[in-house]
Protein backbone atom coordinates (compact mmCIF):
# COMPACT_ATOMS: atom_id res chain seq x y z
CA UNK A 1 0.00 0.00 0.00
CA UNK A 2 1.40 3.33 -1.14
CA UNK A 3 1.96 5.68 1.77
CA UNK A 4 2.68 9.44 1.99
CA UNK A 5 3.13 11.63 5.41
CA UNK A 6 1.22 14.32 5.32
CA UNK A 7 2.67 16.62 8.50
CA UNK A 8 4.84 15.04 11.19
CA UNK A 9 6.64 16.75 13.91
CA UNK A 10 10.45 15.83 14.00
CA UNK A 11 12.66 17.44 16.41
CA UNK A 12 15.51 18.20 16.40
CA UNK A 13 19.00 16.72 16.89
CA UNK A 14 20.56 17.54 20.39
CA UNK A 15 23.53 16.95 19.99
CA UNK A 16 26.67 19.40 18.16
CA UNK A 17 30.03 18.42 16.50
CA UNK A 18 31.34 18.30 20.30
CA UNK A 19 30.05 15.04 20.62
CA UNK A 20 32.09 12.82 18.01
CA UNK A 21 34.75 15.30 18.41
CA UNK A 22 34.72 14.67 22.17
CA UNK A 23 34.57 10.67 21.43
CA UNK A 24 37.76 11.48 19.12
CA UNK A 25 39.90 12.98 22.00
CA UNK A 26 38.97 10.36 24.31
CA UNK A 27 39.82 7.88 21.77
CA UNK A 28 43.10 9.06 20.93
CA UNK A 29 44.02 9.56 24.59
CA UNK A 30 42.83 6.45 25.35
CA UNK A 31 44.96 4.79 22.79
CA UNK A 32 47.88 7.02 23.69
CA UNK A 33 47.77 6.10 27.33
CA UNK A 34 47.74 2.41 26.75
CA UNK A 35 50.69 2.94 23.91
CA UNK A 36 52.24 4.51 27.06
CA UNK A 37 51.93 2.01 29.92
CA UNK A 38 53.96 -0.65 26.69
CA UNK A 39 57.19 0.27 28.27
CA UNK A 40 55.92 1.07 31.67
CA UNK A 41 53.70 -1.99 32.52
CA UNK A 42 54.40 -4.76 30.18
CA UNK A 43 58.14 -4.03 30.01
CA UNK A 44 58.67 -3.91 25.93
CA UNK A 45 62.11 -1.98 25.79
CA UNK A 46 61.42 -0.63 22.69
CA UNK A 47 58.71 1.44 23.89
CA UNK A 48 60.38 3.63 26.03
CA UNK A 49 61.14 6.51 24.68
CA UNK A 50 57.33 6.92 23.66
CA UNK A 51 56.05 6.86 27.29
CA UNK A 52 56.66 10.24 28.29
CA UNK A 53 55.57 12.15 25.27
CA UNK A 54 52.43 9.39 24.77
CA UNK A 55 51.25 10.11 28.53
CA UNK A 56 51.44 13.74 28.06
CA UNK A 57 49.51 13.75 24.84
CA UNK A 58 47.23 11.76 26.58
CA UNK A 59 46.99 14.16 29.46
CA UNK A 60 46.43 17.06 27.35
CA UNK A 61 43.86 15.55 25.04
CA UNK A 62 41.88 14.54 27.89
CA UNK A 63 41.55 18.01 29.42
CA UNK A 64 40.17 18.83 25.79
CA UNK A 65 37.64 16.23 26.12
CA UNK A 66 35.79 17.20 28.83
CA UNK A 67 35.52 20.74 27.65
CA UNK A 68 33.76 19.32 24.37
CA UNK A 69 31.33 17.42 26.63
CA UNK A 70 30.51 20.70 28.91
CA UNK A 71 30.58 22.91 24.95
CA UNK A 72 27.40 20.65 24.01
CA UNK A 73 25.49 20.99 27.07
CA UNK A 74 22.22 23.64 26.99
CA UNK A 75 23.13 24.12 30.34
CA UNK A 76 27.24 24.76 30.92
CA UNK A 77 26.69 25.53 34.24
CA UNK A 78 25.28 22.69 35.77
CA UNK A 79 27.87 20.29 34.27
CA UNK A 80 29.10 19.09 38.25
CA UNK A 81 25.67 17.86 38.68
CA UNK A 82 26.89 14.53 36.94
CA UNK A 83 29.23 14.36 40.10
CA UNK A 84 26.85 14.75 43.00
CA UNK A 85 26.24 11.41 44.51
CA UNK A 86 22.67 11.81 45.10
CA UNK A 87 22.13 12.04 41.58
CA UNK A 88 24.03 9.24 40.11
CA UNK A 89 21.76 7.04 38.07
CA UNK A 90 22.99 3.59 38.58
CA UNK A 91 21.78 3.00 34.79
CA UNK A 92 23.25 5.61 32.74
CA UNK A 93 26.44 5.13 30.79
CA UNK A 94 27.10 8.87 31.59
CA UNK A 95 26.88 8.90 35.33
CA UNK A 96 29.76 6.37 35.38
CA UNK A 97 31.42 8.37 32.31
CA UNK A 98 31.56 11.27 34.26
CA UNK A 99 33.34 10.00 37.49
CA UNK A 100 35.80 7.97 35.04
CA UNK A 101 36.51 11.23 33.49
CA UNK A 102 36.96 13.18 36.63
CA UNK A 103 39.82 9.85 38.17
CA UNK A 104 41.44 9.06 35.04
CA UNK A 105 43.83 12.76 34.39
CA UNK A 106 44.20 13.17 37.74
CA UNK A 107 45.27 9.16 37.60
CA UNK A 108 47.33 9.91 34.46
CA UNK A 109 48.70 12.90 35.84
CA UNK A 110 50.50 11.54 38.84
CA UNK A 111 51.50 8.76 36.50
CA UNK A 112 53.30 11.18 34.23
CA UNK A 113 55.23 12.42 37.25
CA UNK A 114 56.70 9.47 38.14
CA UNK A 115 57.61 8.72 34.61
CA UNK A 116 59.62 12.24 34.85
CA UNK A 117 61.23 11.74 38.25
CA UNK A 118 62.05 8.07 36.41
CA UNK A 119 61.11 5.85 39.34
CA UNK A 120 60.08 2.75 37.84
CA UNK A 121 58.81 0.68 40.09
CA UNK A 122 56.23 3.17 41.22
CA UNK A 123 55.48 4.09 37.04
CA UNK A 124 54.75 0.40 36.78
CA UNK A 125 52.26 0.10 39.50
CA UNK A 126 50.43 3.33 39.12
CA UNK A 127 49.92 2.30 34.76
CA UNK A 128 48.37 -0.97 36.16
CA UNK A 129 46.01 0.86 38.00
CA UNK A 130 45.23 3.75 35.02
CA UNK A 131 44.85 1.11 32.29
CA UNK A 132 41.59 -0.12 33.09
CA UNK A 133 40.45 3.31 33.68
CA UNK A 134 41.77 4.16 30.57
CA UNK A 135 40.38 1.18 29.13
CA UNK A 136 36.87 1.85 30.66
CA UNK A 137 36.65 5.68 29.91
CA UNK A 138 36.44 5.43 26.46
CA UNK A 139 34.40 1.97 26.42
CA UNK A 140 31.63 3.40 28.50
CA UNK A 141 31.36 5.80 25.28
CA UNK A 142 30.55 2.48 23.77
CA UNK A 143 28.25 1.56 26.11
CA UNK A 144 26.23 5.09 25.98
CA UNK A 145 25.39 3.87 22.24
CA UNK A 146 24.85 0.38 22.64
CA UNK A 147 22.49 0.92 25.53
CA UNK A 148 20.26 3.08 23.57
CA UNK A 149 17.44 0.55 22.48
CA UNK A 150 15.68 3.59 20.30
CA UNK A 151 18.56 3.54 17.65
CA UNK A 152 19.13 0.44 15.34
CA UNK A 153 22.31 1.97 13.83
CA UNK A 154 23.76 2.44 17.64
CA UNK A 155 22.12 -0.67 19.75
CA UNK A 156 24.75 -3.31 18.98
CA UNK A 157 26.96 -5.39 21.30
CA UNK A 158 29.98 -4.60 18.85
CA UNK A 159 30.02 -0.93 19.77
CA UNK A 160 32.09 -1.09 22.81
CA UNK A 161 34.93 -3.17 20.90
CA UNK A 162 34.40 -1.39 17.93
CA UNK A 163 34.90 2.27 20.13
CA UNK A 164 37.91 0.46 21.86
CA UNK A 165 39.77 -0.87 19.00
CA UNK A 166 39.59 2.79 16.80
CA UNK A 167 40.79 4.59 19.96
CA UNK A 168 43.50 2.38 19.99
CA UNK A 169 44.06 2.52 15.87
CA UNK A 170 43.99 6.59 16.49
CA UNK A 171 46.40 6.47 19.64
CA UNK A 172 48.99 4.41 17.67
CA UNK A 173 48.56 6.98 14.80
CA UNK A 174 48.81 9.92 16.49
CA UNK A 175 51.92 8.42 18.28
CA UNK A 176 53.82 7.57 15.22
CA UNK A 177 53.07 10.79 14.17
CA UNK A 178 54.40 12.47 16.90
CA UNK A 179 57.79 9.60 16.68
CA UNK A 180 58.62 11.24 13.12
CA UNK A 181 58.85 14.67 14.61
CA UNK A 182 61.08 13.61 17.34
CA UNK A 183 62.68 11.83 15.59
CA UNK A 184 63.51 14.55 13.19
CA UNK A 185 64.13 16.98 15.98
CA UNK A 186 66.16 15.02 18.48
CA UNK A 187 69.54 13.64 18.62
CA UNK A 188 69.49 10.64 19.63
CA UNK A 189 67.44 8.71 16.82
CA UNK A 190 64.33 5.98 17.56
CA UNK A 191 65.41 2.83 16.60
CA UNK A 192 63.85 1.64 13.25
CA UNK A 193 62.12 -1.28 15.44
CA UNK A 194 59.76 0.38 16.59
CA UNK A 195 57.94 2.13 13.24
CA UNK A 196 57.70 -1.46 12.61
CA UNK A 197 56.10 -2.88 15.64
CA UNK A 198 53.47 0.58 15.43
CA UNK A 199 52.67 -0.51 11.74
CA UNK A 200 52.18 -4.35 12.72
CA UNK A 201 49.83 -2.84 15.29
CA UNK A 202 48.28 -0.82 12.91
CA UNK A 203 47.50 -3.41 9.96
CA UNK A 204 46.27 -5.67 12.98
CA UNK A 205 43.86 -3.08 14.68
CA UNK A 206 42.96 -2.06 11.21
CA UNK A 207 41.94 -5.50 10.25
CA UNK A 208 39.71 -5.98 13.51
CA UNK A 209 37.95 -2.73 12.65
CA UNK A 210 37.26 -3.78 9.47
CA UNK A 211 36.12 -7.06 10.94
CA UNK A 212 33.80 -5.03 13.06
CA UNK A 213 32.38 -3.01 9.95
CA UNK A 214 31.86 -6.28 8.16
CA UNK A 215 29.90 -7.75 11.11
CA UNK A 216 27.92 -4.58 11.63
CA UNK A 217 26.78 -4.69 7.73
CA UNK A 218 25.94 -8.14 7.61
CA UNK A 219 23.60 -7.95 10.69
CA UNK A 220 21.95 -4.56 9.72
CA UNK A 221 21.22 -5.53 6.05
CA UNK A 222 18.96 -8.63 7.95
CA UNK A 223 17.88 -6.37 10.96
CA UNK A 224 14.59 -4.67 11.82
CA UNK A 225 12.82 -1.92 9.32
CA UNK A 226 15.43 0.75 11.17
CA UNK A 227 18.71 -1.11 10.96
CA UNK A 228 17.92 -1.86 7.31
CA UNK A 229 17.22 1.69 6.89
CA UNK A 230 20.23 3.13 9.05
CA UNK A 231 22.57 0.54 7.03
CA UNK A 232 20.89 2.02 3.39
CA UNK A 233 21.64 5.43 4.37
CA UNK A 234 25.35 4.94 5.68
CA UNK A 235 26.05 3.38 2.09
CA UNK A 236 24.94 5.97 0.70
CA UNK A 237 26.81 8.48 2.42
CA UNK A 238 30.02 9.59 0.52
CA UNK A 239 31.67 10.61 3.99
CA UNK A 240 30.77 7.06 5.22
CA UNK A 241 31.97 4.93 2.16
CA UNK A 242 34.63 7.07 1.08
CA UNK A 243 35.65 9.08 3.85
CA UNK A 244 35.75 6.59 6.67
CA UNK A 245 36.34 3.33 4.59
CA UNK A 246 38.55 4.38 1.53
CA UNK A 247 40.59 6.80 2.58
CA UNK A 248 40.22 6.10 6.46
CA UNK A 249 41.03 2.78 6.27
CA UNK A 250 41.67 0.75 2.84
CA UNK A 251 44.40 3.27 1.59
CA UNK A 252 46.22 3.31 4.81
CA UNK A 253 45.89 -0.17 4.99
CA UNK A 254 47.39 -0.65 1.36
CA UNK A 255 49.86 1.78 2.23
CA UNK A 256 51.19 -0.19 5.44
CA UNK A 257 51.28 -3.54 3.41
CA UNK A 258 53.14 -2.68 0.16
CA UNK A 259 56.75 -3.39 0.48
CA UNK A 260 57.61 -0.36 -1.08
CA UNK A 261 55.74 2.03 0.31
CA UNK A 262 56.00 0.39 4.17
CA UNK A 263 59.42 1.36 4.86
CA UNK A 264 59.19 5.21 4.01
CA UNK A 265 58.79 7.10 6.45
CA UNK A 266 56.40 9.71 4.45
CA UNK A 267 53.96 6.96 3.57
CA UNK A 268 54.03 6.10 6.78
CA UNK A 269 52.89 9.65 8.17
CA UNK A 270 50.03 9.88 5.20
CA UNK A 271 49.25 6.43 6.41
CA UNK A 272 49.06 7.23 10.04
CA UNK A 273 47.36 10.78 9.03
CA UNK A 274 45.47 8.80 7.37
CA UNK A 275 43.85 6.70 9.60
CA UNK A 276 43.49 9.99 12.57
CA UNK A 277 41.01 11.53 10.22
CA UNK A 278 38.78 7.99 9.45
CA UNK A 279 38.52 7.81 13.21
CA UNK A 280 37.30 10.64 13.47
CA UNK A 281 34.41 10.12 10.64
CA UNK A 282 33.88 6.96 12.17
CA UNK A 283 33.28 8.85 15.41
CA UNK A 284 30.92 11.45 13.03
CA UNK A 285 29.12 9.05 11.00
CA UNK A 286 28.43 6.71 14.53
CA UNK A 287 26.78 9.50 15.97
CA UNK A 288 24.89 11.74 13.09
CA UNK A 289 23.96 8.59 10.93
CA UNK A 290 22.19 7.28 14.27
CA UNK A 291 19.80 10.31 14.20
CA UNK A 292 19.57 10.20 10.52
CA UNK A 293 16.91 7.40 10.63
CA UNK A 294 13.70 9.21 11.76
CA UNK A 295 11.86 7.63 14.58
CA UNK A 296 8.26 8.93 14.55
CA UNK B 1 1.07 14.46 46.10
CA UNK B 2 1.35 13.95 49.55
CA UNK B 3 -1.65 12.33 50.20
CA UNK B 4 -1.00 9.92 47.77
CA UNK B 5 2.34 9.07 48.80
CA UNK B 6 0.95 8.71 52.78
CA UNK B 7 -1.37 6.01 51.39
CA UNK B 8 1.08 4.40 49.18
CA UNK B 9 3.53 3.83 52.54
CA UNK B 10 0.31 2.77 54.54
CA UNK B 11 -0.80 0.24 51.58
CA UNK B 12 1.34 -2.90 52.31
CA UNK B 13 0.52 -3.03 55.66
CA UNK B 14 -2.73 -5.28 57.02
CA UNK B 15 -4.40 -2.84 58.88
CA UNK B 16 -4.54 -0.66 56.02
CA UNK B 17 -5.43 -3.29 53.67
CA UNK B 18 -8.33 -4.01 56.52
CA UNK B 19 -9.71 -0.59 56.70
CA UNK B 20 -9.74 -0.14 52.88
CA UNK B 21 -11.91 -3.20 52.72
CA UNK B 22 -14.29 -2.75 55.38
CA UNK B 23 -15.09 1.47 54.59
CA UNK B 24 -18.22 1.27 52.46
CA UNK B 25 -16.84 4.35 50.53
CA UNK B 26 -15.64 3.03 47.37
CA UNK B 27 -14.01 5.42 45.91
CA UNK B 28 -11.61 5.59 48.87
CA UNK B 29 -10.83 1.84 48.21
CA UNK B 30 -9.96 3.15 45.34
CA UNK B 31 -7.81 5.86 46.37
CA UNK B 32 -5.78 3.56 48.44
CA UNK B 33 -4.14 1.70 45.91
CA UNK B 34 -1.22 3.72 44.27
CA UNK B 35 -2.41 5.19 41.03
CA UNK B 36 -0.94 3.94 37.05
CA UNK B 37 -1.99 6.96 35.04
CA UNK B 38 -2.70 5.60 31.30
CA UNK B 39 -4.56 7.43 28.08
CA UNK B 40 -6.40 5.51 25.50
CA UNK B 41 -6.57 7.64 21.97
CA UNK B 42 -9.67 6.15 20.36
CA UNK B 43 -8.54 6.77 16.54
CA UNK B 44 -12.41 6.07 15.38
CA UNK B 45 -13.45 8.74 17.13
CA UNK B 46 -10.25 11.28 16.05
CA UNK B 47 -11.28 14.03 13.50
CA UNK B 48 -8.15 15.39 13.22
CA UNK B 49 -9.12 18.56 14.66
CA UNK B 50 -5.79 19.52 16.49
CA UNK B 51 -7.37 20.75 19.63
CA UNK B 52 -5.18 18.91 21.85
CA UNK B 53 -2.05 20.26 19.77
CA UNK B 54 -3.38 23.72 20.78
CA UNK B 55 -4.49 23.02 24.67
CA UNK B 56 -1.33 21.17 25.17
CA UNK B 57 0.77 24.07 23.91
CA UNK B 58 -1.17 27.02 25.88
CA UNK B 59 -1.46 25.11 29.13
CA UNK B 60 2.46 24.36 28.98
CA UNK B 61 3.76 27.41 27.09
CA UNK B 62 5.50 25.39 24.20
CA UNK B 63 7.63 28.00 22.45
CA UNK B 64 6.77 28.35 18.46
CA UNK B 65 8.21 25.68 16.64
CA UNK B 66 8.48 22.73 18.94
CA UNK B 67 5.53 20.35 20.59
CA UNK B 68 5.05 17.81 23.20
CA UNK B 69 1.89 16.61 21.49
CA UNK B 70 1.22 16.80 17.76
CA UNK B 71 -0.61 14.49 15.21
CA UNK B 72 0.73 12.95 12.26
CA UNK B 73 -1.34 12.27 9.08
CA UNK B 74 -0.79 10.26 6.53
CA UNK B 75 -2.52 9.44 3.28
CA UNK B 76 -2.68 6.13 2.14
CA UNK B 77 -3.90 4.79 -1.74
CA UNK B 78 -3.72 6.17 -5.32
CA UNK B 79 -6.57 8.22 -6.41
CA UNK B 80 -9.73 7.87 -6.14
CA UNK B 81 -9.20 5.44 -3.49
CA UNK B 82 -7.23 7.31 -0.76
CA UNK B 83 -7.73 7.89 3.03
CA UNK B 84 -6.11 10.08 5.00
CA UNK B 85 -5.11 8.96 8.38
CA UNK B 86 -4.35 10.55 11.86
CA UNK B 87 -2.07 9.50 14.58
CA UNK B 88 -2.65 11.74 17.97
CA UNK B 89 1.25 11.74 18.97
CA UNK B 90 2.84 12.32 22.56
CA UNK B 91 4.96 11.01 25.33
CA UNK B 92 3.86 6.98 25.71
CA UNK B 93 4.52 7.54 29.27
CA UNK B 94 6.59 3.86 29.27
CA UNK B 95 6.85 1.67 32.29
CA UNK B 96 10.39 1.21 31.28
CA UNK B 97 11.58 4.48 29.84
CA UNK B 98 14.64 4.80 28.30
CA UNK B 99 14.95 8.14 28.51
CA UNK B 100 14.82 7.61 32.68
CA UNK B 101 17.81 4.37 32.30
CA UNK B 102 20.33 7.22 30.05
CA UNK B 103 19.63 9.87 32.13
CA UNK B 104 23.31 10.90 33.89
CA UNK B 105 21.71 13.24 36.66
CA UNK B 106 18.15 11.31 37.56
CA UNK B 107 16.96 14.95 36.33
CA UNK B 108 13.86 12.66 34.26
CA UNK B 109 12.56 9.96 36.67
CA UNK B 110 9.02 7.74 36.78
CA UNK B 111 7.27 8.78 39.51
CA UNK B 112 6.81 5.74 42.22
CA UNK B 113 3.11 7.08 43.26
CA UNK B 114 1.45 7.52 39.58
CA UNK B 115 3.70 6.06 36.90
CA UNK B 116 4.02 9.76 35.13
CA UNK B 117 7.07 10.31 33.60
CA UNK B 118 8.41 13.40 34.75
CA UNK B 119 10.96 15.92 34.43
CA UNK B 120 12.91 17.78 37.28
CA UNK B 121 13.99 20.99 35.07
CA UNK B 122 16.22 22.35 37.94
CA UNK B 123 18.55 19.05 37.77
CA UNK B 124 18.65 18.60 33.76
CA UNK B 125 22.35 19.50 32.48
CA UNK B 126 21.06 19.08 29.13
CA UNK B 127 23.29 16.99 27.87
CA UNK B 128 20.59 15.36 25.01
CA UNK B 129 20.93 11.35 25.85
CA UNK B 130 17.50 11.55 27.05
CA UNK B 131 16.23 12.60 23.73
CA UNK B 132 18.77 10.60 21.62
CA UNK B 133 17.36 7.36 23.45
CA UNK B 134 13.69 8.20 23.04
CA UNK B 135 12.28 5.55 20.90
CA UNK B 136 9.10 7.74 19.94
CA UNK B 137 10.83 11.24 19.72
CA UNK B 138 8.81 12.62 22.14
CA UNK B 139 11.23 15.19 23.69
CA UNK B 140 13.15 18.10 22.67
CA UNK B 141 14.94 20.94 24.24
CA UNK B 142 12.66 23.66 25.62
CA UNK B 143 14.83 27.10 24.00
CA UNK B 144 13.28 28.90 27.20
CA UNK B 145 13.94 26.54 29.97
CA UNK B 146 17.54 24.97 28.10
CA UNK B 147 16.88 22.08 29.06
CA UNK B 148 15.07 18.64 28.10
CA UNK B 149 11.17 19.05 27.71
CA UNK B 150 8.55 16.40 27.05
CA UNK B 151 4.60 15.73 27.68
CA UNK B 152 4.11 14.56 31.44
CA UNK B 153 0.21 14.40 30.74
CA UNK B 154 0.27 17.85 33.08
CA UNK B 155 1.55 16.69 35.88
CA UNK B 156 0.34 19.95 37.87
CA UNK B 157 -3.36 19.42 36.57
CA UNK B 158 -3.51 15.52 37.55
CA UNK B 159 -2.21 16.58 40.90
CA UNK B 160 -4.72 18.15 41.11
CA UNK B 161 -7.30 16.30 40.39
CA UNK B 162 -8.37 17.30 36.82
CA UNK B 163 -7.34 15.27 33.40
CA UNK B 164 -4.50 16.65 31.35
CA UNK B 165 -5.41 19.46 28.96
CA UNK B 166 -5.54 17.62 25.53
CA UNK B 167 -8.24 15.35 27.08
CA UNK B 168 -9.89 18.33 28.42
CA UNK B 169 -10.02 20.36 24.76
CA UNK B 170 -10.89 16.82 22.85
CA UNK B 171 -14.27 17.44 20.89
CA UNK B 172 -15.24 14.00 20.10
CA UNK B 173 -13.86 12.12 23.14
CA UNK B 174 -11.44 10.30 21.36
CA UNK B 175 -9.38 10.65 24.18
CA UNK B 176 -9.30 8.46 27.49
CA UNK B 177 -7.60 9.40 30.94
CA UNK B 178 -7.95 7.34 33.89
CA UNK B 179 -6.17 4.90 36.15
CA UNK B 180 -4.94 2.07 34.94
CA UNK B 181 -5.16 0.02 38.01
CA UNK B 182 -8.62 1.02 39.01
CA UNK B 183 -10.98 -1.61 37.07
CA UNK B 184 -14.07 0.26 37.59
CA UNK B 185 -12.36 2.98 35.46
CA UNK B 186 -13.47 4.11 32.20
CA UNK B 187 -10.30 3.65 30.27
CA UNK B 188 -9.85 -0.09 32.11
CA UNK B 189 -12.98 -0.85 31.17
CA UNK B 190 -12.77 0.02 27.42
CA UNK B 191 -8.80 -1.97 27.45
CA UNK B 192 -10.19 -4.58 28.48
CA UNK B 193 -12.63 -5.09 25.96
CA UNK B 194 -11.53 -3.12 23.15
CA UNK B 195 -8.80 -4.35 20.81
CA UNK B 196 -5.43 -1.70 21.56
CA UNK B 197 -2.06 -1.42 20.17
CA UNK B 198 0.80 0.41 21.32
CA UNK B 199 3.86 1.91 19.30
CA UNK B 200 6.80 -0.26 19.02
CA UNK B 201 6.16 -3.11 21.48
CA UNK B 202 8.90 -4.77 20.69
CA UNK B 203 10.96 -2.64 22.30
CA UNK B 204 9.77 -3.45 25.68
CA UNK B 205 9.35 -0.31 26.78
CA UNK B 206 5.51 -0.80 27.69
CA UNK B 207 3.55 2.30 27.12
CA UNK B 208 0.93 3.33 29.08
CA UNK B 209 -0.86 5.54 25.63
CA UNK B 210 -2.63 2.88 24.07
CA UNK B 211 -4.30 3.49 20.55
CA UNK B 212 -7.88 2.42 19.32
CA UNK B 213 -7.81 1.49 15.47
CA UNK B 214 -4.24 3.02 14.94
CA UNK B 215 -2.99 2.33 11.18
CA UNK B 216 -0.10 0.50 11.33
CA UNK B 217 1.63 2.51 8.57
CA UNK B 218 1.11 5.63 10.95
CA UNK B 219 3.15 4.07 13.75
CA UNK B 220 6.01 3.07 11.28
CA UNK B 221 9.02 4.68 11.57
CA UNK B 222 9.96 5.89 8.02
CA UNK B 223 8.03 6.81 5.11
CA UNK B 224 6.03 3.60 4.05
CA UNK B 225 8.07 3.11 0.72
CA UNK B 226 9.87 0.72 -1.05
CA UNK B 227 11.89 2.93 -2.53
CA UNK B 228 14.60 3.97 -0.37
CA UNK B 229 15.44 7.11 -2.34
CA UNK B 230 12.18 8.53 -1.81
CA UNK B 231 11.67 7.01 1.69
CA UNK B 232 14.28 7.72 3.97
CA UNK B 233 16.64 10.26 2.06
CA UNK B 234 13.52 12.75 1.07
CA UNK B 235 12.26 12.71 5.11
CA UNK B 236 15.76 12.66 6.10
CA UNK B 237 15.51 16.54 4.63
CA UNK B 238 12.92 17.45 6.94
CA UNK B 239 14.63 16.33 10.22
CA UNK B 240 15.75 20.21 10.93
CA UNK B 241 19.69 20.43 11.91
CA UNK B 242 20.90 22.65 14.90
CA UNK B 243 21.98 25.00 12.70
CA UNK B 244 19.04 25.80 10.76
CA UNK B 245 17.69 28.83 11.89
CA UNK B 246 14.41 28.74 10.55
CA UNK B 247 13.16 25.85 12.70
CA UNK B 248 14.14 27.71 16.01
CA UNK B 249 11.41 30.11 15.59
CA UNK B 250 10.74 29.92 19.19
CA UNK B 251 13.97 32.22 19.80
CA UNK B 252 13.07 35.15 17.68
CA UNK B 253 10.36 35.77 19.67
Amino acid sequence: MEAAVLYNVPHEIPWKVYIPLYFYFTGLSAGSFILSTLSTVFGIKRFKPMALPAAIISLVLLLLAPACLILDLNQPLRFWHTLVPEYFNRTSALSYGSWLLTFYPLANLIYIYFIFVKNDHITKILGTITVPLAIFVHAYTGFAFALVRARAWWHSALMPGYFLTSALLSGIALLLVVALIMDRYRREKLEPELYKSLRLMMIGILLVDLFWSGSFWLTLLVSTADGYASIMYALHEKSYVWGEFVTGMFVPLVILVLPWTREKKSWLCLASLLIIGGVFLMRYSVVFIGFAIPLS
Amino acid sequence: MSSTSETTKGMPTANGKQENVSSSDSSERVEARPKRWGMIIDQRRCIACHSCTIACKSENNVPLGYWRSWIKGIQKGRFPNVGNFYLRRLCNQCDVPPCVQVCPVQATVKREEDGVVVMYYGKCIGCGMCIAACPYDARFFNPFRSTADKCDFCVSRIDNGLKPACVEACVSRALVFGDLNDPSSEISQKLASVATSVIKPELGTKPKVYYIEADHSLKGRIIFSDDFKEGILEYHRHIPSPDASYWKKGEER
